[in-house]
């Protein structure tokens, strides 16, 4: 008995994670957390860690207003939400302050904006004060994660486009010869985020008519 | 029979009407606590990365250093006990906040070199003056040089970037007019 409901929640569990990823992408399929999205996406270091950052915060703000959920009262829950999100946020900010200095500097205003990442609110609203913690667990680091790889894909096209070049940790990866000289300079400004961000919606949803005929 | 009893009580604590408030106020303290907590056991670790990079970039634009005094404001570099430099940190308003700059010179008050410490510049555009491209131009240069190009003086604008390079380059004039002032009058 015991062994069939822990394959059961297992199963349930991974299910959730992929779903976050694909099902439910936050920016391309929920059209979530776009303010962040257009602003950190300008180089792939900045993906990296803005996604790593809502991933720690998704996850922790999950975890708590699960475990809260059935003694938070109805009328007061969104000020709690918000509550445990900027504590949780103010963590990691002093933490990548204390430990890992140039991310904390290169996210800069990105990192306490994290708080108002409608998709960490969303989760909580929609599925954590819903869910068990393990469902919520899942759910956070699937929606974590699939917010990561969104903005990996976006930044790596801003980038590349928009530098000529690509470089990841300080570390050049490669540069293109003749556009790092003269780099399509719009990809790496506000506009080019919109374009790039409008161009991969495009493609999800053609892949999700393919995939339903 | 206790557990029912248990979980009747515990409706009738949610029912109250002041419930949602004290429910909310014990969170809040909760995480004011966890805060204080992390802030705590940070805090010392925080101060000594600020205080390490400033002493880091000290020890890239003086190569030999022995050590430094920090009065008025003024980092006065000390080889040998007698000054043979001086840097100190320029605050401008750039496009997306404050713009601080670490800016070494020399005895004759000549720019050695300026290091961008922190900025909120917009990524790949305005943070670009953080690149020795844009910060070499300063090398050398004495306060009346300190000017963007457009404006007369020596350094060139990054292209995009005029208000960043601007905000950099008028703090970097005034503050290094103000430092001499105050070298000159203190003589350190």
């Amino acid at each position: 008995m015991i062994e069939t409901k822990e394959k059961f929640t297992a199963k349930k569990f991974w299910k959730e994670l992929a779903k976050g990823i694909v099902l439910t992408n936050p920016v391309f399929v929920l059209i979530l957390g776009l303010c962040p999205t257009l602003a950190v996406t300008t180089s792939i270091n900045n993906a990296l860690g803005m996604g790593a950052g809502v991933i720690f915060v998704l996850l922790g703000s999950n975890i708590i207003i699960s475990l809260i959920r059935k003694i938070t009262p109805n009328m007061v829950r969104i000020p709690v939400f918000i509550v445990v999100i900027a504590a949780f946020v103010t963590i990691l900010s002093l933490l990548f302050e204390a430990y890992i200095p140039p991310l904390y500097e290169s996210l800069g205003i990105y990192l306490p904006l994290i708080v108002v990442n409608c998709i960490i609110l969303g989760r909580a609203e929609v599925f954590a004060s819903k869910n068990p913690v393990l469902l919520s667990m899942a759910d956070g680091i699937g929606v974590g994660l699939g917010f990561t790889v969104s903005l990996i894909i976006i930044s790596f096209l801003r980038e590349v486009l928009g530098t000529g070049s690509l470089e990841i940790f300080g570390k050049k990866l490669f540069a293109i010869p003749v556009l790092s000289q003269s780099p399509l300079t719009i990809f790496i400004m506000p506009p080019g985020a919109f374009i790039v961000i409008a161009l991969l919606m495009a493609l999800f949803r053609l892949l999700g008519v393919l995939k339903n005929e | 029979m206790a557990k029912g009893k248990n979980k009747n009580s515990s409706i009738k604590i949610m029912q109250n009407k002041f419930y949602p408030v004290i429910f909310l106020a014990i969170i809040v303290l909760v995480a004011v606590v966890l805060l204080m907590y992390v802030n705590n056991i940070t805090r010392a670790k925080i101060l000594e990365q600020r205080e390490a990079k400033i002493v880091n970039q000290l020890k890239n634009i003086f190569p030999d250093v022995d050590k430094y005094e920090f009065k008025d404001d003024i980092y006065i570099i000390l080889k040998d006990n007698k000054s043979i430099g001086y840097a100190f940190i320029a605050k401008g308003k750039g496009y997306g906040g404050e713009i601080q700059t670490l800016v070494g010179i020399d005895k004759d008050f000549a720019v050695k070199e300026i290091t961008v410490m922190s900025n909120s510049e917009t990524p790949g555009l305005g943070s670009k003056i953080t690149l020795s491209s844009f910060t070499g131009q300063f090398k050398g240069l004495k306060s009346s040089e300190v000017v963007l190009s457009k404006d007369g003086g020596q350094v060139d604008a990054i292209t995009g970037a005029t208000i960043s390079s601007r905000a950099v380059t008028d703090s970097v004039r005034k503050e290094l007019d103000k430092k001499i002032e105050i070298i000159k009058k203190n003589n350190y």
